[in-house]
């Protein structure tokens, strides 16, 4: 009975914890619009930049844009441009940037159908 | 015109074709290069292992950019396990050539 109440809590903290993590995630477009505006100058106000040593944004998973922002932010990854711009970010303008790129009209797409023998 | 600024006019037109056939990536080779990349980045919704988060989609990804990201594995300025392993192995063309093809792969 001790175990089971132990494992119960243990369970409910697990589930707040992953909970919390996914709220954290949702991300608000429309707001993200708004502080997405330093972004445009090199990413483009579609999320596909023009000068080819920008990556384009438009369309790319969220989250992988939000591990990014955080890589920058933590100094994980190195680039002292993105690393001025997400200085002044909070785990939520993360959050609302990433889910504003995400779901602009994109050109990317993954490697399915694009090897040698696909069609 | 003399035939010293002739030579040297040669020489560096020669340069120049050479340079300019060396910056642009070979679309078909890097098609057979990108087999490898497949494994990871050709499945939608591929999640990264510790830490998790979806891999990239580099299919239409900008040229410049992927030069960059691989030459940053490969130097080490850009650290991922699995991807500082993969760009060991790729020479400055073979990078060259998975740009152009990547990049090519851009949705009108």
């Amino acid at each position: 009975m001790k175990h089971a109440r132990i494992l119960l809590s243990f369970g409910a903290v697990l589930a707040f914890a992953s909970t919390s993590l996914l709220a954290a995630d949702a991300g608000n477009a429309a707001n993200g619009k708004e502080k997405a505006a330093t972004c445009f100058a090199c990413h483009g106000t579609d999320g596909n930049a023009v000068d080819p040593q920008y990556p384009r944004l438009a369309g790319q998973y969220q989250l992988y844009l939000s591990h990014v922002l955080h890589e920058y932010k933590s100094g994980q990854r190195n680039n002292p441009i993105m690393k001025g711009m997400v200085s002044t970010l909070s785990d939520q303008d993360i959050a609302d940037v990433s889910a504003y790129f995400a779901g602009l009209p994109t050109k990317l797409d993954t490697l399915k159908g694009h090897l040698q023998g696909d069609n | 015109m003399t035939r010293l600024q002739l030579l040297g006019l040669a020489v560096a037109t020669t340069l120049f074709a050479a340079t300019s056939a060396h910056a642009e990536g070979d679309k078909a080779a890097g098609r057979k290069l990108v087999y490898t990349c497949a494994g990871c980045h050709g499945v939608p919704g591929y999640t990264n292992a510790y830490p998790q988060y979806p891999v990239p989609k580099i299919a239409g990804q900008n040229e410049q950019y992927i030069v960059n990201a691989l030459h940053g594995y490969k130097s080490g300025d850009r650290v991922h396990p699995t991807m500082d392993a993969q760009a060991e192995s790729l020479s400055d063309t073979d990078i060259q050539n998975i740009a152009a093809y990547l990049s090519s792969l851009a949705s009108k």
